[in-house]
């Protein structure tokens, strides 16, 4: 790769000076004056029919100022339902048979908003949401995914609990190709088993807020979104009003993790206060609120059938899926893994099904941690079974095409996985009998392996200079913590061949950036950096021609950018994950020794953030591993372990020391050959800490997550 | 799958408080009021050294400390991720030590002193653990980060020199979603280093 | 946050008198010392106090003074002073051992010793806002539902474990407690302070209205004592005990005279397990005789539904505790 002059050089972020001395503004920093405080009544039923709201006694409250329920407040809150996977539109949301309003009735999981009062403190507004009566009629419930799919479960929509697509069709997601039975049939061996995963929750650490001001028909909404073009289409078309019409402001986030590019109903709970009382409205959800009322990632069961010929070359996969939605489909419910093998007969057929718990959607690789972990480990046992080094089976199976005929832009994926056996020590770590070490103390190892999507898209910028050689980047980013702000201010100085010192960055408002794709599916660093590149050299250009500006002058570059592959290639990011871990069999306690996450995501824009987003993606896989869990009552359909504290969230003390390496390449795409990142870390992680814990005791642990009681219930 | 637990359902709280239905009352904005046709409720007027100024103050006895620190005196670098003692981002020293500033009550202050992320500055110096933190690439989001360093600035108060375990056990009541806590840990240790 | 008032009390004497004047008011009082859990409860509105007596500014409560040979402990010393403190940690290091265990440092310093004896259960129904026996219903939500950390032992008609950390260690001390309250002090073994749900499923403890945990007193330990906390936690920091265990050990050379073993996390009080002790006393500590101990530890265990792996996990901490006690490797 040639040698570039900042992009590729650690680089201390733009804004971290904020972020260590308090003045970063976040949502709910501001205040406006005359500013009203705002709280959600949600429904303690999983399932019920609201008979009457009497809002009565909460509107006499002094110092209420308004009360919304579904009687006085029909928004649908479009991105809130049938979205499956897709951004929602004007279309979807015309054709939709099932709609997600701001207050539903009937409510379809414990934690459901049911009114909203705002008031001129947050302690009355608290008071008056005990002072509203609500009588429900609560109706049957189902919590579990599979569940959900029997014949005489409580039927959460008219439609049946097999969520509908876009198209409001009713069918599993799946793909075909070759045929599985046949495979089975020549397999030498043909191995069944099936495996299960948890609701976890993004848990970023700021709660979500959002604050709502309305000037005359012109709404102001700061919000933690990481999509603020998505967030005011969405809002204008729930509202009714011209995009023209709303401002969304977020300048700085604290986390995202997923399903944050879009509005939330938070926020048009909000801009609706707002609007009744004309006054500006804070609504504050509280810690368990975000837990119950937002969304995780969505939990599955997964059935397996995988044949293989003796020298451990996989001839078939079949996969049978069910992912728990909540009663909402906000996002596809799919699930990934099949597709790293290069397999000639697959067949899969992956439910999205209704549920009365907290809405699923996408968080940190929607599909893919779970995905993997039932794929990986599926594969693993068969290895074990086989008596194979998993090393070398991953190297007999593993993608190498994409499939269709088509191929990468450029492809790592055996340097990773070779490079991280060698630089691991597998050999020594792995144990060729599982849990052969004496004693309580049992260690083990495990890898996994990743192909992510990094493909091209749609994103825009606009790059001013003056006559004072000043270049301001416009960007429609927020910085959620991945450092965007910053990645587009270097790619910005090194196309446009200045120092950093003279670029300056404006993010996180509506009215003075440009469309972005919105931080999700980690696209931000390849589109909206993609858009930065073609903005400076449009910039470069226009001064080549004209000069540089004079005066008061300034010249522009507005670009617009949607890049394509050509015909026939795939472009991926790639990762091979390994890390050994230490049980002890008898305390069912298990620890992390040593985690190496090895990754190709092209160019390193800038090394000193890149290494944290790894850090942080596996981090969150071992949680998700090991502790995380919403665990439901099952009699009343509430949750039990909503917050830090139930959830069992790592903490330092939790947190081992992970070794990254990367692997750069420049395929000729993307800003400089950068591909996506910031949800590798977290993709294979959960997979290889599940095979080094079977690995380590001898026995496969299926379902997530891997806790001490499921431990020693197999160990002691 | 499971039925309704009819129990359960309207003992739970007092969300569920009242009886019988009734009509719906017309759902509408009420006239506005001033603060001052309020309920009073209990205050008191505290005095309390915050970042090395004394103040007297007037809180609510319900105030938490982190409401009067970032709605009483607009000091917002202090965050609340939790407001259950869970999370560490609103640690505040409270005479020195660190403290959840979600968990204790504003008039338990009276006559102690509170000190933020925004006295960690001395004007435009910045304390070495935020320098460390910027240099490290230590936060990523930010929004847990003043209880980080708050946690760090108690710990090195007192051990100018620990070992990593030692920082992490002293920090371990601050969590980071963003999970990047190799990094917190090596910029907290480089600057132990710095004075070693 | 529901409206209340907070009064600092000057000695525990005014303690209990505004306690009872609110009583005579028609008000809900509660005592606070650090405070951390109790606003926690106030929040979720689990309990709706009118007024908060706050004890923390009473003078000689915060203070640890030798006496009679032993330790006097004030019942608003914090948790990190305790876990900090030198004549703790080489007397009765179980003691500071377990304080260390709580929480996080931003609750230690200010959680105190008289707080984490008396919290309320972290029973997940109670803390979520069910109607069950601790918030004075008649419903134990466990026993059909989620039972993964209830009790193993003494449960009934309420499963919930003693949340505390100090009080396992504080039983297995044999420390004497002194309550405050409207006849004045009064003074219980450690052991009598805490009641089984079958005695009173409403609440842990003995203190009855107006009165609070004063101070605690510990015996001076016996020539070749030693003394361990161990506590399993489902993460590095910050839960509560999935099991754990207080022992304290008093030695001539390789023969053990006396044993204290108290169990934390698997009974609604802190569960002392004397048949275990027995075999202990007058023997040489041996791999085979811990193995025994550590049996008969569990023995008379019923776990529910979900929490039997708490059965082996308890003999499994029993026995990883005496061992590393004794220095025996397992």
């Amino acid at each position: 790769m040639n040698t570039l002059k900042t992009v590729g050089i650690s680089t201390t972020r733009i804004d971290t000076l904020q972020r260590v001395t308090g003045k970063a503004q976040y949502t709910n920093d501001v205040k406006l004056p005359g500013m009203l405080y705002a709280k959600i009544l949600r429904s303690p039923h999983p399932h019920a029919r609201i008979r009457s709201i009497d809002t009565s006694k909460a509107l006499a409250m002094p110092g209420v100022k308004a009360v919304l329920t579904n009687e006085n407040c029909k928004v649908i809150w479009g991105a809130g339902s049938i979205a499956g996977g897709v951004q929602y539109s004007d279309e979807i949301k015309k054709i939709t048979k099932q709609h997600r309003y701001a207050f539903n009735n009937p409510v379809r999981f414990a934690g459901e908003p049911v009114a909203a009062v705002a008031a001129v403190n947050r302690h009355i507004a608290e008071e008056a949401l005990l002072k509203i009566h609500v009588e429900y009629e609560p109706l049957p419930f189902v919590l579990d995914q599979e569940d959900a799919m029997k014949p005489d479960a409580p039927q959460i929509w008219p439609e049946g609990n097999l969520a509908l697509s876009n198209r409001n069709e009713a069918v599993p997601m799946g793909q075909k190709r070759g045929n599985v039975q046949d495979a089975f049939a020549k397999s030498d061996q043909v191995f069944e088993d099936r495996f299960s995963t948890a609701f976890v929750h993004n848990a970023q650490m700021e709660p979500r807020s959002a604050v709502a001001h309305w000037e005359g028909d012109h709404l102001t909404l700061y919000t933690p979104t990481g999509g603020i073009a998505n967030c005011r289409t969405d809002m204008a078309r729930d509202l009714g009003i011209g995009q023209d019409k709303v401002r969304v402001i977020s300048q700085y986030m604290g986390g995202n993790f997923g399903n944050k590019n879009q509005n939330q109903d938070a926020d048009l709970i909000a801009a609706m206060l707002a609007k009744q009382t004309g006054a500006p409205v804070k609504l504050e959800l509280s810690r368990k609120e975000d837990y119950i009322g937002m969304h995780g990632r969505w939990p599955t069961t997964q059935y397996y059938k995988v044949g293989v010929s003796k020298d451990g070359a996989i001839q078939g996969i079949q996969l049978r899926g069910y992912s728990g939605m909540g009663p909402y489909r906000k996002n596809s419910g799919a699930m990934a893994g099949v597709e790293l093998y290069e397999v000639a007969n697959v067949e899969t057929s992956i439910h999205p099904v209704y549920t009365n718990k907290t809405v699923s959607g996408n968080f940190r690789g929607p599909e893919f941690p779970q995905g993997y972990f039932g794929m990986q480990s599926m594969t693993d046992e068969v290895c074990a079974n086989l008596k194979m080094d998993p090393v070398d089976f991953v190297l007999k199976n593993m993608t190498r095409k994409p499939g269709g005929g088509a191929k990468y832009t450029d492809y790592s994926l055996e340097e990773c996985v070779k490079r991280g056996a060698s630089e691991f020590e597998w050999a020594k770590r792995w144990k060729k009998v599982p849990g052969s070490d004496p004693g309580a103390i049992k260690r083990g190892a495990g890898m996994s392996f990743m192909a992510f999507r990094s493909g091209l898209g749609r994103s825009d910028a606009v790059i001013t200079v003056n006559a004072q050689g000043k270049y301001t980047v416009h960007v429609g980013v927020t910085d959620v913590g991945a450092g965007a702000k910053s990645t587009m201010w270097m790619i910005a100085a090194e196309e446009l061949g200045v120092p950093l010192s003279q670029v300056d960055v404006m993010w996180g408002d509506t009215d003075h950036c440009p469309y972005s794709v919105g931080e999700s599916g980690s696209r931000t660093t390849i589109m909206t950096g993609g858009a930065v590149v073609e903005a400076a050299r449009d910039l470069k250009k226009q001064i080549a021609a004209k000069g540089m500006p004079a005066g008061t002058a300034m010249l522009t570059a507005t670009v617009s950018a949607n890049p394509r592959l050509p015909e026939g290639l795939v472009r991926s990011a790639f990762a091979a994950h390994y890390v050994e871990v230490e049980v002890d069999a008898e305390l069912g306690r298990i620890k992390v020794l040593k985690y190496l996450a090895v990754h190709d995501c092209g160019r390193i824009i800038n090394p000193l953030t890149a290494h944290g987003q790894i850090h942080g993606g596996v981090l969150m896989g071992i949680g998700m591993a090991l502790h995380e869990d919403l665990i439901y009552d099952k009699r009343s359909g509430t949750a039990l372990t909503a917050g830090y504290y139930g959830a069992r969230v790592l903490t330092h003390r939790d947190a081992p020391k992970i070794d990254v390496i990367f692997i750069e390449n420049d395929d000729g795409y993307g800003p400089y050959g950068a591909k996506s990142i910031g949800e590798a870390g977290k993709v294979p992680a959960v997979a290889a800490v599940g095979n080094a814990v079977a690995n380590a005791i001898g026995h496969r642990m299926k379902d997530l997550p891997i806790t001490r009681d499921k431990v020693i219930a197999v160990m002691a | 799958m499971a039925d309704p637990v009819s129990s359960f359902d309207v003992s739970r709280r007092e969300f569920l408080e009242g009886t019988g239905a009734v009509a719906l009352a017309a759902v509408a904005a009420v006239p506005a009021l001033g603060a001052d046709e309020l309920p009073s409720v209990p205050h008191t007027a505290i005095q309390v050294t915050i970042n090395g100024v004394k103040q007297k103050i007037d809180v609510e006895d319900r105030w938490t400390m982190v409401e009067m620190l970032r709605d009483g005196l607009g000091l917002t670098g202090t965050k609340i991720g939790c407001d259950r003692g869970e999370c560490g981002a609103c640690t505040v020293l409270l005479d020195g030590k660190p403290v959840y500033s979600c968990s204790n009550l504003a008039v338990w202050a009276d006559g102690r002193s509170i000190q933020t992320v925004e006295g960690l500055a001395k004007g435009d110096k910045l304390d070495p653990l935020q320098q460390a933190f910027i240099d490290h690439d230590a936060p990523q989001c930010g929004f847990c980060t003043a209880g980080q360093l708050m946690s760090a600035k108690a710990l090195l108060n007192n051990n100018p020199h620990p070992t990593a375990d030692e920082v992490r056990a002293a920090m371990t009541g601050n969590i980071c979603r963003c999970s990047n806590y190799n990094r917190y840990v090596e910029a907290v240790m480089s600057v132990s280093g710095a004075r070693a | 946050m529901k409206t209340f008032s907070n009064v600092n009390a000057r000695d525990a004497k005014q303690a209990v008198a505004l306690s009872q004047q609110a009583r005579k008011d028609g008000k809900t009082p509660a005592f606070t010392g650090g405070g951390s859990d109790l606003l926690g409860m106030v929040k979720e509105r689990i309990i709706t106090p009118d007024v908060l007596v706050h004890l923390r500014g009473m003078k000689g409560f915060d203070q640890i003074e030798q006496r009679g040979g032993g330790l006097e402990i004030g019942g608003q010393v914090t948790l990190d002073t305790i876990s900090h403190h030198p004549l703790i940690r080489s007397r009765y290091a179980v003691l500071a051992e377990a304080a260390e265990t709580v929480a996080t440092p931003q609750i230690r310093n200010v959680g105190t010793l008289a707080g984490n004896v008396s919290q309320r259960p972290w029973c997940w129904y109670y803390r979520n806002g069910f109607p069950c026996f601790k918030a004075g219903g008649n419903t134990c939500f466990s026993i059909a539902g989620e039972n993964q950390f209830h009790a193993i032992f003494g449960g009934g008609p309420s499963f919930i474990v003693h949340p505390s950390d100090t009080a396992p260690a504080l039983v297995a001390l044999n420390a004497t407690f002194k309550i405050a309250g409207p006849g004045g002090d009064r003074t219980v073994a450690a052991s009598d302070f805490f009641v089984l749900p079958k005695q009173n499923a409403a609440h842990e403890n003995i203190l009855k209205d107006d009165e609070f945990l004063a101070s605690v007193h510990l015996p001076a330990p016996r020539p070749g004592t030693r003394s361990t906390y161990h506590k399993i936690m489902d993460r590095e920091a910050w839960t509560h005990a999935v099991v754990s265990a207080a022992i304290v050990l008093e030695m001539d050379h390789d023969i053990c005279r006396s044993a204290r073993i108290v169990l934390g996390g698997v009974a609604p009080v802190p569960w002392h397990v004397p048949g275990a002790e027995k075999l202990l006393v007058g023997q040489k500590i041996t791999p085979e005789l811990i193995a025994k101990v550590a049996e008969v530890s569990i023995a008379g265990a019923n776990p529910l539904a979900k929490n039997a792996y708490k059965v082996p996990l308890t003999r499994n901490t029993v026995k990883r505790t005496l061992t590393e006690l004794t220095g025996l490797t397992g």
